[in-house]
């Protein structure tokens, strides 16, 4: 590694283990010096390639910078610098070791430049994050947490598996464009294994399970990294997939009918990232130069957007314990700076003009029309109404206003809305000035999301909306419920697999696999062993036993014949002689 | 007390905000067609989406289709009692 580049993430992997070191305020200030310094190192790194190892003959490059990786790294580093702001309050250390080696390892795979650096920081991703959900050390968290770990670790051996065949049929390791794959197994499991990471049904099932399980300041961190890094390699390696066109939109739409029948916020909202991270999904499937800039940036204001949505829903649960919008409603009177700042997150996610969801989403939209694909436009678009819907409506007006439920709530602590404040302030400046955020693209943009036609029309589509919402306002009341979703193959198939396993099959298998083995292998071989222990006991033992005294009269009669008497033997020599003479007579 | 709450909790502010959101959609509906034309610029991808009030008209029927198919599914399928999972 050269001297004069520092791997950001590596800095907050191994900057992490000081924590524990320190106490009270000097720990907040290490806490925010080292997301603040990896900041700083992304900002000033230039595109070129750094970090490169040459281990075993295989070429390892842990800094593959270029445009792409450099604006996801920007959000990354400063989301986890506005997640730690927000986790300042937390006295345990290990909490913060997590979610800064989970930061560092989003970082490491924004700048792998070959799948076994990406594959290392890939599992670090799980293992860093599975902690945050087991940090709420609650029964239902450790089960979900498990549930996250495995899926992760099977998405993680698809991924080794994919590399494997990939270097094995190319000989190299180096992360890039995977269209010449296309179809063939390397290419599929690499696929398969980043489809998981972004949550693409039915492979995503583990985040809105896992999700709202994690801490309150955890979940910030991970609505940020996972899915987000799974995007940035997706753009990397299968940009163009047309399949992607199609699963993203299915997804942007699968996200926003689950979020209808939740009742679990932080829930409510998984839902809600797995609706946006589909209209990426799909950006990258179009993988036009503007799609792909969409994608990006869609993938940026979402972070800030999601993360501030993630804290309001937290900053609630976090004073009032509760998690459920059924046992909600009323908060807006002694909470209205959360109110307001989740707004600020609601209106951005909605892409109401003038927040950040407005210039990065509209992007998604218009390649989509660009590519003239009508009914892609059309789900992203019913997506649209359907996000502002909960996030903007439901959501707030369940948890804030609704039916008073007597709790009297107060503002949670001043890190938190600070941090708030801070996700707020990004999303209304990228809201406001988009070429900050369009001048950071991979592409050059000529996109312009402010045209008169542009903002009538979203503003025409969210106000009617919200007439629909309030039309059906008494269908919409939050029911004590869960829904069903893929987990259900893990959580309840797998159960019921056992149950087949341990009943039905068991008895098969002794009933019928038992009874036939029985028949046609333990009695035949019983049968024909019995026979062989006849045959030695009569034929072999008897053979065995009469051969001794059979040998012992024989000698006995052999003994007679040997006398010592020379005239005894000249007398049967004789005999033997007349013999012979005798039967030579006979057959002449 | 605040702003927020002194407009929701008296009835007659209520119902007169009430009143003013329905004005407040009309106009919006009304500027979409009309604006549009007063000020040409910007382009559509497809001719549906220069339909009179085509944002205003889609989000409607977005909304009602999102919550209409949401619930029959969860209804008839999807939705099942918190310890599902538990039991």
């Amino acid at each position: 590694m050269t001297l004069e580049w520092v791997h950001p993430g590596l800095l907050l992997i191994l900057g992490a283990w000081v924590l524990p070191l320190f106490k009270g305020r000097l720990r907040r200030v290490v806490l925010l010096v080292l997301p603040a310094a990896a900041l700083g190192l992304c900002l000033r790194m230039t595109p070129g390639t750094y970090g490169t190892f040459n281990v075993f003959g295989l070429d390892l490059v842990f800094g593959q910078v270029d445009r792409l990786s450099l604006v996801f790294s920007y959000v990354f580093s400063l989301i986890a610098f506005v997640g730690t702001v927000y986790a300042l309050h937390v006295k345990d250390a290990s909490q913060h070791l997590a979610t800064l080696t989970y930061a560092g390892a989003a970082l490491g795979v924004t700048f792998a430049g070959d799948f076994l650096s990406l594959y290392v920081f890939w599992e670090l991703l799980a293992i860093s994050s599975v902690l945050l959900v087991w940090q709420r050390r609650q029964p239902s968290a450790v089960a979900a947490g498990f549930r996250y770990l495995l899926v992760h670790l099977v998405g993680g051996l698809f991924l080794l598996a994919g590399i494997a065949f990939h270097w094995s049929q190319t000989g190299s390791l180096a992360l890039g464009d995977m269209a010449s794959y296309a179809g063939g197994a390397a290419w599929t499991l690499i696929l398969i294994a980043f489809l998981l990471n972004a949550a693409v049904p039915p492979l995503g099932a583990w985040l809105s399970d896992a999700y709202p399980e994690a801490t309150v300041t955890g979940a910030v961190f991970m609505t940020a990294f996972t899915t987000k890094s799974a995007v940035y390699v997706l753009i990397r390696c299968f940009a163009g997939t047309e399949l992607l066109v199609w699963l993203g939109a299915i997804m942007a739409i699968y996200g926003v009918v689950y979020a209808v029948l939740e009742n679990d916020v932080r829930r409510l909202l998984a839902y809600h990232i797995i609706s946006q991270v589909g209209y990426m999904v799909c950006a990258v499937g179009i993988g036009t130069a503007l799609a792909l800039n969409g994608a990006t940036a869609h993938a940026f204001a979402h972070i800030l957007y999601k993360a501030l949505l993630f804290m309001g829903a937290g900053a609630v649960l976090h004073v009032t314990g509760r998690r459920k919008l059924s046992e909600m409603g009323g908060l807006y009177k002694t909470m209205p700076v959360t109110f307001a700042l989740y707004m600020v997150g609601a209106f951005a996610i909605s892409a109401v003009p003038l927040f950040s969801g407005f210039v990065s989403k509209s992007m998604v939209v218009s390649a989509a029309g660009e590519s003239q694909l009508v009914p892609i436009l059309l789900m992203l678009t019913l997506a649209s109404a359907g996000t502002f819907l909960h996030t903007g409506l439901k959501l707030p007006y369940y948890m804030f206003f609704g039916k008073d439920s007597g709790l009297r709530a107060q503002e949670p602590p001043r890190n938190m809305l600070v941090a708030m404040g801070l996700a707020a302030v990004a999303c209304v400046v990228i809201g406001v000035f988009p070429n900050l955020l369009y001048g950071a693209l991979p592409h050059a943009v000529e996109y312009v999301p402010y045209t008169l036609p542009h903002v009538m029309s979203t503003l025409g589509l969210l106000a009617f909306t919200a007439l629909g919402f309030f039309l059906l306002l008494s269908h919409l009341d939050p029911e004590p419920t869960i829904s069903l979703d893929t987990d259900w193959f893990y959580r309840r198939g797998a159960a019921r697999l056992m149950a087949v396993v341990k009943g039905p099959l068991a008895r098969l298998e002794y009933g019928f696999v038992g009874e036939i083995y029985e028949l046609v292998i333990r009695r035949p071989v019983l049968g024909a062993a019995g026979l062989l222990r006849k045959f030695d006991s009569v034929v072999v033992d008897s053979t065995v036993v009469g051969v001794g005294p059979l040998t012992q009269s024989f000698s006995k009669v052999l003994k007679t014949a040997a006398s010592g008497h020379a005239q005894h033997y000249g007398l049967i020599m004789a005999a033997g002689l007349l013999a012979l003479f005798a039967l030579a007579m006979l057959v002449l | 007390m605040n702003f927020l709450e002194r407009q929701l909790e008296d009835p007659v502010r209520l119902a007169r905000m009430k009143r003013w959101s329905y004005v407040v959609l009309a106009l919006v509906a009304l500027a979409e067609i009309v604006l549009p034309h007063l000020f040409p610029g910007g382009h559509h991808y497809f001719s549906f989406e220069s339909l009179p009030a085509w944002g205003s008209f889609y989000g409607l029927v977005s909304c009602v289709a999102i919550i209409v198919v949401s619930k029959f599914l969860g209804k008839a399928w999807l939705m099942r009692r918190e310890d599902h999972y538990d039991a």
